[in-house]
């Protein structure tokens, strides 16, 4: 017998527990919703110590970037119209090339209102550009915000890469004397770009 | 005469400076867990659809076990199975041998513990790194961690001053967290570019999906699987959730329970591996398939390892995550150590005055102090039912012939301040003796967690 059925007979042997155990009806959540998700948004990016800023109409994200980050001088992206990046994390050899970025710039596809998280699908070959960079920069539609995780996960699809994460704000820690620092592992910095 | 537990306390109390600020420190987390809480009115209804989303799966899981590694294969993910924590370690060791992998990058993972996987692999000649900074500190202190989500907790500023002076050459004196931080990242970055491993546990599995979803605040999940060509899964049997509908349920109440925050900073779902790399799930059972069949004790398979019931907890607050024998402390420890070896780990159950504010605060409604009632009815016929435990029980049956006062939280926590005086004060209560028993405030809890808010919001805290 292989371990897989050991431990799945086992499991049904033992499996004893009285009375019928069904799914509750997770459509009856209601989870919370907000009169204006997007400001919503904004404020609970700040309060998990990421930047928020708008991209106005006619102006240049390559400037804003660029403004957000004036001394930065390594940017790595693939997305379309990012003009500063002079790394691409689909064309680098290995995942390792893309350390030493100052700015990594993704795509995001779902905003959620309640606690700031943003769905970043892997749309890159090294995903690696969305932790190894000192700071990332995080583009997202004001027309894809949601309330709530439960709206976020009807809507959030994978790419054939088969990965995505979704991201809140920089990476943090308090696990030395409970001080809360921003920057244990991945990016120091999150600075959220809103686009039309 | 007094239990392993009690004596460990008493130690902690009187050898630990910092006791009282251990105390203050996890019922700041439990506040900040109540302000998470009361800003969603439907908060307790969340916790209500995950404990039956929990029960469902629990005794369904052959079934969404079966579904997860089909969709998890058609992924490309290798899944093996594993029945005891020996069968992991070797499946995890030849899997590095195969590759030729010499160092393993990992976050955290309380199965790995659960297996002795660090020590059993290092034993072999592979050096693995903890990136959990806390998980870190501890490794290179040679300790265990003292809690399941703030691992060092314990260990102040200074102490990881001197560890780094020793071990990553930083300034002489400079205790800033936000320095020392900086120096552990420098230095794991070299440990994540040269790894020829990347592990994780693992929070949840989904069946619908294949997913395997892993929340962590510091990114070192991630960190740790983006550069390797090799990724390990390390998952429990129970880590299972039918799909991403009730994952959302999980999402929303693991973090707010287990720091207060809204949520990790990463909530990252891994379903294939990286492209020219491999990876490869290993579930676990480890007693789990004997947890399902324990009428009493079932239900702590439904546990998402949070940590909310070890930061409200009285004793745990006032004794420390080490005064407990099993390696998991606090009110889900007492119940998975006995379920493990319910004669090694029997002192553990004297650790509880049944003041049920764990139950309270489970995001998943674990039963926990009904459970170490049982266990403390059962110590007799294992021969532990020692004149402590025996005085014990005699009060907790004083309250639970009172079903009224056994009914909420917000209820029943002021009546701990109303038990027999001599039940509370006397040498007979094993861990209350030698210090203070905690008094619990008439105050709402809403409104205390405010006022601590605003007192830790003044000294800079939050
Ligand atoms: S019931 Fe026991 S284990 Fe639970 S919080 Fe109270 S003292 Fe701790
Ligand atoms: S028993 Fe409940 S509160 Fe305790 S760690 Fe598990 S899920 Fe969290």
């Amino acid at each position: 017998m292989s371990t897989k059925e050991e431990i799945l007979s086992r499991y049904r042997r033992n499996m004893k527990v009285k009375g019928q155990y069904d799914m509750p009806d997770l459509d009856a959540l209601n989870g919370i919703e907000y009169a204006d998700a997007v400001s919503q948004f904004i404020a609970m990016s700040r309060t998990v110590g990421g930047e928020v800023v708008t991209l106005e109409p006619g102006a240049d994200v390559n400037e804003v970037i660029r403004k957000a980050y004036p001394e930065a001088k390594v940017f790595a992206s693939n997305v379309p119209g990012i003009a500063i990046a002079q790394r691409n994390p689909d064309t680098v050899e290995s995942a390792q090339e893309l350390n030493g970025t100052d700015v990594g710039i993704v795509q995001g596809d779902v905003g959620v209102a309640e606690n700031g998280c943003i769905w970043v699908p892997q749309t890159m070959k090294e995903r690696a550009v969305c932790f190894i960079s000192e700071y990332l920069v995080i583009l997202l539609s004001r027309n894809n915000i949601v309330s709530n995780m439960h709206q976020a996960y009807c809507r959030i699809r994978m790419t054939d890469y088969g990965y995505g994460c979704f991201i809140s704000g920089p990476s943090k820690t308090a696990d030395i004397a409970q001080a809360l620092v921003m920057g244990a592992q991945a990016a120091r910095g999150v600075t959220v770009i809103l686009t039309d | 005469m007094s239990t392993l537990h009690s004596k460990a306390a008493q130690r902690f109390l009187e050898t630990n400076k910092n006791a009282r600020w251990h105390d203050d420190t996890f019922w700041v987390l439990r506040a900040k867990r109540d302000v998470m809480a009361h800003e969603l009115d439907e908060w307790e209804r969340l916790r209500d659809v995950a404990c039956a989303i929990k029960r469902h799966t629990v005794t369904h899981l052959d079934r969404y076990l079966e579904q997860f590694v089909g969709n998890a294969e058609r992924n490309g993910i290798h899944v093996h199975w594993a029945k005891d924590a020996e069968e992991f370690n070797q499946t995890v060791l030849s899997m590095l041998r195969k590759q030729g992998v010499k160092k393993m990058v990992k976050s955290k993972s309380m199965l790995t513990e659960e297996c002795g996987m660090n020590p059993y692999l290092e034993s072999h000649g592979i050096d693995v790194v903890e990136t959990d900074l806390g998980e870190r500190i501890l490794q290179l202190m040679h300790k265990r961690p003292c809690h399941i989500v703030v691992p060092a907790v314990h260990i102040t500023q200074e102490e990881v001053g001197h560890l780094f002076e020793e071990k990553l050459g930083s300034e002489k004196g400079n205790y800033d967290p936000t320095y020392l931080t900086y120096q552990a990242r420098l230095s794991l970055r070299d440990e994540f570019m040269t790894a020829g491993a990347g592990m994780t546990g693992a929070n949840f599995g989904v069946a619908e999906t294949g997913d395997v979803v892993v929340c962590t605040n510091e990114g070192n999940a991630d960190m740790s699987t983006s550069m390797p060509k090799l990724q390990i899964v390390a998952m429990g049997l129970e880590k299972i959730v039918p799909d991403y509908k009730s994952l959302a349920v999980f999402q929303r109440l693991l973090c707010r329970a287990a720091t207060g925050q809204p949520t990790t900073s990463f909530t990252s779902h891994f379903r294939k591996a990286r492209p020219g790399a491999e990876m490869h799930i290993i579930l676990v059972d480890n007693g789990r398939t004997d947890i399902i069949g324990e009428p009493e004790h079932w239900e702590t398979l439904k546990c998402i390892r949070c940590g909310s019931c070890m930061n409200t907890c009285p004793v745990y607050r006032r004794s420390g995550g080490y005064s407990y024998t099993y390696f998991i402390p606090g009110p889900i420890g007492i119940n998975l150590g006995m379920l493990k070896d319910k004669v090694r780990y029997a002192d553990n159950v004297s650790a509880c005055t049944l003041c049920c504010s764990c139950d309270n605060v489970c995001p998943v409604k674990v039963n926990l102090s009904e459970q170490i009632y049982c266990w403390r009815q059962g110590l007799d016929s294992i021969g532990k039912a020692d004149l402590v435990k025996k005085s014990m029980s005699l009060g907790m049956k004083y309250l639970f012939n009172h079903p009224q006062m056994y009914d909420t939280a917000l209820k029943f926590a002021p009546i701990t301040n109303h038990l027999p005086h001599v039940l509370m004060y006397n040498k007979l209560n094993g861990w209350g003796y030698g210090h203070e028993m905690p008094v619990f405030k008439k105050q709402p809890f809403h409104e205390i967690a405010r006022n601590i808010l605003k007192d830790e919001d003044k000294k800079g805290n939050i």
